[in-house]
């Protein structure tokens, strides 16, 4: 009997709504990954305690049940096993992995840190220090603070995707541990979420295993209402440049909004930002302003179709000497791949390239995760990647071009440099 | 204690009659096959006036070769799905790619063409030129880069170890393309090469490929001894650093033992006691590094009280003599004076009692239990199957374990004694300069 693809997911309700996501993880991996998936985003923190949906996950895996941060050390240790949260804006995400045969402990470690964090008074300061640290590096660092600018730009301020999730020093300074412990029990419950496992172990006695864990845990939970998404990003220019004394190298992003995830030219822009920069090494950017003008060491483009819709950015780093012309580099490639269709061969090229690249992510345990937490994040169906090839190929150039045009609005691009 | 069931791979190993050195580990189950060269020759080869050159090769032998002209060695690997890059090191340069199994001929022919034939056309180094700029500019708004660099250049005064792989800014403006093809010629080739492959390959098929494609290419590629022995620390060495930033930061390093050193093993215990990294042994899906470890001594001395917000320790395995390093970045309001007097205070304790029977127990299980899965994936095994070769001889990475596995507390207090000499020591301190950011 062949193997199951790592590329098909099945999912099942187990209780109280949480989806149990299987998965077959590569075959002869030593490795095992679970993840917990809910509605605890960054786009839900409360409004005046920015940065409390990510100071709970991080405190979340850092002290969980009976182990206080040194005791979840090196117990962590003692299995061979990492745990770590993913700050994203509309899950949390909290994930374990490490050796197969303990993929039991495994899932109780994860069990403990959604469902009992200790949130210590001593984690909550050392992590609100860290954070404003952090703070102030995306503040100073051209690269993140371009970033940052750019999504500020883009969205209006009532769209969860204008702001990063990291807070300001004062909405950090203000939360409490009755924050977090709030936040918790009404963010990280079974309906909305998912537990997305990727292990060899029986479906059954995994199903046992995720109920003995989690049943009966959450015993007055409410469904979460979701952010409100519904805000249009801006449809005007915008045209930032922030003057960063002292610093080596501009940053430039140039850049516009992009349709959610579940829109159905989602495969036709995918393949567009292949083309203009999201292939690595093939893309138009990196071809153009790396490797034919020599004028950066990084210049690609990256498109990001959330659940509330999402942005197409084109990026680059260079010197504050060439900045300008690598700026009208980054323009005119957006300008091609909305106005002319990809060429037939070039398309061809990309498209099986990306095409390709699936097989290399069924390399390792946490590769294939990927693939199945994504699938659980947005929904999608269970054959999702394994349909996702013919997806591609079913993409005509004209439908690339009319998702780019569609996207692209030369009257709303949204324009960042920071540096000197 | 045993060894992990499946964690150290016993690759077949061969020699061509040209020298290259040849890995090879068959995972009959895996989807992917990974084709690594790595080369002895990195930044410990230059010399003042070519500091870069080894990373500016680098950056060249993706420009085109005989066979593979300008963009074609990208295009080959990215059409069929693969990934490729390459890094630079001060011991050595590493190159990589990994493809779905069915395309392992794609990387062997780019490898055995460039290995003694890549073009470094004058013009497309002219091009570069300013790619290599941009990539240190871009490392140069990083304090941290910064704080490295002056720590190296101010702890070494003869060793080629005193300067980055980067280069220096001037070398990477004035190097000539004759200066560049000559390293290129001089370093490269099979005698100063490892190939390794990993992965989804049929072994007798892809030996005979590698024979045919390899063996042909003429013995070249020298691996000089390098001479440079710098003299002891005479004193403190200090350097103060100002910039845009976030909060201070500092490195404090005591001059430390190469790889092949006696002391080795108790080095690494000792790092992972103080920083918590167990660096060549880790657990983790990808090369597992860990920001934080709450256990270590360095986080609960200075992360724990609010003095930083992190703090670690690092010795890293070289082929020379090189620093055993304390960084950490204090906490907002912090004085760096404070935070240099606590790390000086907790290289002093643990030279004066050494670690406690816990912390040693703790770090064995961390080696142990990291071990077991290190080679998950052709991709990382292939790169530990040739960093272990780049630092010494067959074996080392069994040897290292069994040795971490039994350092005695005695030799770590030893070797902490030896090295953290408060007299002797290089200390690097960033402040942050307080700006206005227009816009």
């Amino acid at each position: 009997m062949a193997e199951p693809s790592p590329l098909v997911v099945e999912r099942e309700e187990i209780d109280d709504g949480l989806t149990l996501v299987r998965q077959a993880p590569p075959s002869g991996s030593p490795s095992v990954q679970f993840t917990y998936i809910g509605p605890g985003g960054t786009a839900y923190d409360p409004g005046d305690l920015a940065g409390l949906a990510l100071l709970d996950a991080e405190l979340a895996v850092l002290a969980a049940g009976p182990w206080d941060r040194r005791a979840l050390a090196r117990r962590l240790d003692s299995l061979g096993a990492t745990l770590n949260s993913q700050p994203s804006p509309e899950c949390a995400e909290l994930s374990v992995w490490g050796p197969r045969d303990r993929w039991r402990e495994l899932l109780e470690v994860l069990a403990e840190a959604v469902l009992r964090p200790r949130f210590d008074a001593k984690d909550l300061e050392i992590a609100k220090r860290q954070l404003v640290e952090r703070q102030l590096r995306e503040a100073t660092q051209p690269d993140s603070r371009a970033d940052t600018e750019f999504l500020e730009a883009l969205f209006p301020s009532s769209h969860p995707y204008h702001r990063s999730g990291i807070g300001t020093r004062a909405s950090v300074g203000r939360i409490r541990q009755a924050d977090l412990r709030r936040f918790h029990g009404t963010h990280y419950v079974p309906g909305g979420a998912a537990l997305v496992a990727t292990s060899g172990a029986p479906a059954a006695a995994l199903r046992d295993e995720v109920r003995r864990r989690f049943r009966g845990e959450w015993a007055h939970w409410q469904p979460v209402s979701r952010p409100d998404g519904s805000a249009s990003p801006r449809r005007t220019v915008s045209d930032r440049r922030l003057a960063m004394p002292d610093r080596t190298q501009v940053e430039i992003r140039l850049g516009c909004s992009a349709p959610a995830r579940s829109a159905p030219g989602y495969p036709a822009l995918f393949l567009g930002d292949e083309v203009l920069g999201g292939r690595p090494l093939l893309g138009r950017l990196f071809q153009h302003v790396r490797e034919r003008s020599g004028l950066a060491y990084h210049s690609s483009s990256e498109l990001e179709s959330m659940a509330w819709g999402g942005f197409w950015v084109a990026r680059a780093g260079t010197g504050p000497e060439r900045a300008a012309q690598v700026e009208r580099l980054l323009r005119e490639e957006l300008a091609a791949i909305r106005e002319r269709p990809v060429p037939t061969a070039e398309l061809d090229r990309i498209r099986e390239s990306s095409i390709g690249s699936i097989q290399l992510g069924l390399e390792t345990t946490s590769r294939v995760h990927d693939v199945a937490v994504e699938v659980a994040y947005y929904g999608l169906p269970e054959d999702y990647y394994r349909e996702w090839p013919a997806r591609l190929r079913a993409v005509r150039p004209s439908e690339i071009q009319e998702a780019a045009a569609s996207a692209i609005d030369p009257e709303a691009t949204v324009l960042v440099t920071t540096g000197t | 204690m045993a060894p992990p069931v499946g964690s150290f791979l016993r690759p077949e190993r061969f020699q061509l009659p040209n020298g290259l050195t040849v890995l090879l580990a068959p995972d009959a189950e895996s989807p992917t096959a990974s084709v690594w060269v790595w080369y002895r020759v990195g930044s410990k080869n230059e010399w003042l006036g070519v500091t870069g050159a080894s990373h500016w090769v680098e950056h060249m032998l993706f420009q085109g070769s005989p066979r593979f002209a300008k963009g074609e060695i990208d295009r080959a690997v990215v059409e069929v799905g693969g990934i490729l890059n390459a890094f630079t090191d001060n011991d050595f340069t590493a190159y990589f790619t990994t493809v779905p199994r069915e395309h392992l001929e794609v990387p062997l022919g780019i490898e055995a063409d460039r290995m003694t034939r890549a073009t470094i056309a004058p013009k497309e180094v002219e091009r570069e030129r300013t790619v290599v700029r941009s990539e240190r500019e871009g490392n140069e708004n990083w304090p941290e880069f910064r704080v490295e660099e002056e720590l190296y250049a101010l702890a070494f005064t003869e060793h080629p170890y005193r300067w980055d792989a980067l280069g220096y800014p001037s070398d990477i403006l004035s190097l000539t393309p004759e200066a560049l093809r000559a390293y290129y010629q001089r370093f490269y080739g099979p005698r100063n090469a490892v190939l390794v492959v990993t992965g989804g390959f049929e072994p007798a098929t892809l030996r005979r490929d590698i024979r045919r494609r390899f063996s042909r290419l003429p013995s070249t590629g020298e691996d000089p001894e390098v001479h440079r022995v710098e003299p002891p620390l005479g004193g403190i060495r200090r350097a103060d650093l100002a910039g845009p930033g976030t909060t201070p930061l500092i490195a404090m390093a005591y001059r430390a033992p190469a790889i092949s050193a006696a002391e080795a093993p108790a080095a690494l215990v000792l790092d992972a006691i103080l920083g918590g990294e167990t660096r060549l042994f880790a657990a983790g899906p990808m090369w597992g590094r860990r920001s934080d470890h709450p256990t270590s001594r360095l986080y609960r001395a200075l992360v724990d009280p609010g003095l930083a917000v992190r703090a670690t320790s690092e010795w890293r395995p070289r082929l020379h003599p090189g620093l055993f390093t304390f960084y950490a970045q204090a906490a907002e309001g912090v004085a760096l004076e404070r935070i240099e007097q606590a790390l000086l205070k907790e290289a002093q304790r643990i030279a004066a009692d050494g670690p406690t029977s816990a912390e040693l127990q703790e770090v064995r299980v961390k080696v142990r239990e990291g071990a077991a899965l290190s080679y998950e994936g052709s991709t990382r095994a292939g790169f530990r199957l040739g960093y272990f070769a780049m630092l010494g001889p067959p074996g080392l990475e069994r040897r290292l374990y069994r040795q971490l596995l039994a350092v005695p507390a005695s030799a770590v207090k030893q070797l902490a004694r030896r090295l953290f000499d408060p007299r002797r020591r290089v200390v690097i301190r960033f402040e942050p300069v307080a700006e206005a950011v227009r816009g």
